[in-house]
């Protein structure tokens, strides 16, 4: 994940992948899943949007820059949980589930984070255990018509660069998928600080 | 919607016109479900470019968002597109209550004609709902891509019959770039 662009195969498509910065990019995941929960697996709107969105990370994946999957991560306190996984029907066979789970997982563990989590639907088990995940116990349960499985997955986690409070404020100010990357609030500093709303807070201050 | 109450298993279907961010984002996850999911339509030709300059239309079963339609104006017609209703929905008239409540925009905007593009294997949905084609079938003619259709939005107020060529009222919808300006140029 040190940059946001990766390659499947030297001569294939391009596939690049990262963290939804932009409005645009948010729809486009929105409408990936809308396309693949509602169009293909009949989901209701309001479950497939369930409120979660809107605390949530987003991850899209491009092939050849057409939006082609995406997938929803959500911080808990020591695990990252994924969801939401979609990728469109044409670009399926290609390796992305794979491409997807582990560029999901470096993120998290860049982050710090020690333990990735997700359910998945049975029919896609298989592929879980394949990518380093197993399941947290014998549960089966369902939602939306589809039965599901809770898996998790050991993240090696390097404590000398993962994010700190001790970390340089200037690299946790970072865009959340380029940590190693300068962002545009470093180059903002090449301005002088001028405190421009001091004059507006200080007599509010006093009066207290 | 002011024509009949359309019911399915005793839900009322009700139209409105998308007013908020949620609103449109339900439009967009309808067509994106039909037009994406279903039909195999690449993200990026489904959302072409016009969505911010049009008015979306989203029918609902409940509270469930079930059907949408896009309508852009003209100068001298309204044109619904990307009409949509999620599969297990269908054959309940709900896309005929969307177009409907097109109709009503324009009839509010004081716009007369309606104006669609029609795949050939549906123009017989577009005359059931009450449009024609805007140039008459030619007999022998070679099988076409696309069909315009039209539609008077007061039906007071027939249409008149048009004399220009299909090449010419179909004329193919210029793609923007980033700009928002047309890519090249566009052929007739």
């Amino acid at each position: 994940m040190t940059a946001p662009t990766s390659t499947a195969a030297p001569s294939g498509p391009v596939v690049t992948a990262k963290l939804a910065s932009t409005s645009d990019e948010l729809m486009q995941c929105f409408m990936l899943r809308a396309a693949v929960y509602m169009g293909e697996q009949h989901c209701p709107y309001w479950e497939e949007f369930d409120g979660n969105d809107y605390s949530a990370s987003h991850i899209m994946f491009y092939v050849d820059g057409e939006p082609a999957a995406c997938l929803r991560l959500r911080w808990f306190s020591s695990f990252v949980k994924l969801e939401r996984g979609a990728i469109l029907k044409r670009y399926r066979s290609n390796g992305l589930f794979h491409f997807m789970l582990g560029w999901a997982k470096e993120f998290a563990r860049k982050k710090g984070y020690p333990k990735a989590y997700g359910h998945s639907q049975h029919r896609l088990w298989g592929f879980m255990e394949r990518d380093g995940f197993r399941k947290v116990d014998d549960k089966v349960f369902h939602f939306s018509d589809h039965e599901y499985g809770a898996f998790v997955c050991d993240l090696n986690v390097d404590e000398k660069t993962c994010p700190t409070v001790f970390t340089d404020p200037m690299v946790l100010n970072r865009p959340e998928d380029q940590l190693d990357q300068q962002g545009i609030l470093e180059k903002s500093a090449e301005r002088v600080p001028t405190n421009p709303h001091t004059e507006w807070t200080k007599p509010r201050i006093q009066a207290h | 919607m002011p024509a009949a109450a359309l019911t399915v298993d005793g839900q009322h279907v009700t139209t409105k016109l998308a007013m908020k961010m949620e609103d449109s984002l339900q439009a967009y996850a309808v067509r994106a479900a039909c037009f994406i999911g279903e039909l195999d339509v690449p993200f990026s030709e489904e959302f072409d470019g016009h969505d911010f300059g049009a008015t979306h239309i989203v029918a609902y079963l409940g509270e469930e968002p079930v059907g949408t339609v896009r309508l852009r104006w003209f100068q001298s017609f309204a044109m619904p597109e990307r009409l949509a209703v999620i599969q297990r929905f269908r054959g309940h008239n709900i896309g005929s209550a969307l177009l409907e409540r097109c109709r009503m925009q324009a009839l509010g905007r004081g716009c007369n004609m309606l104006y669609a593009q029609a795949l050939p294997r549906d123009v017989g949905y577009w005359e059931k709902q009450g449009w024609r084609r805007l140039v008459p079938e030619e007999e022998g003619a070679q099988p076409k891509r696309i069909v315009a259709m039209v539609k008077a939005v007061d039906p007071n107020k027939p249409l008149p019959e048009i004399e220009a060529p299909e090449a010419v009222v179909l004329r193919r919808e210029a793609q923007l770039d980033s700009t928002g300006m047309p890519h090249g140029t566009v052929s007739n």
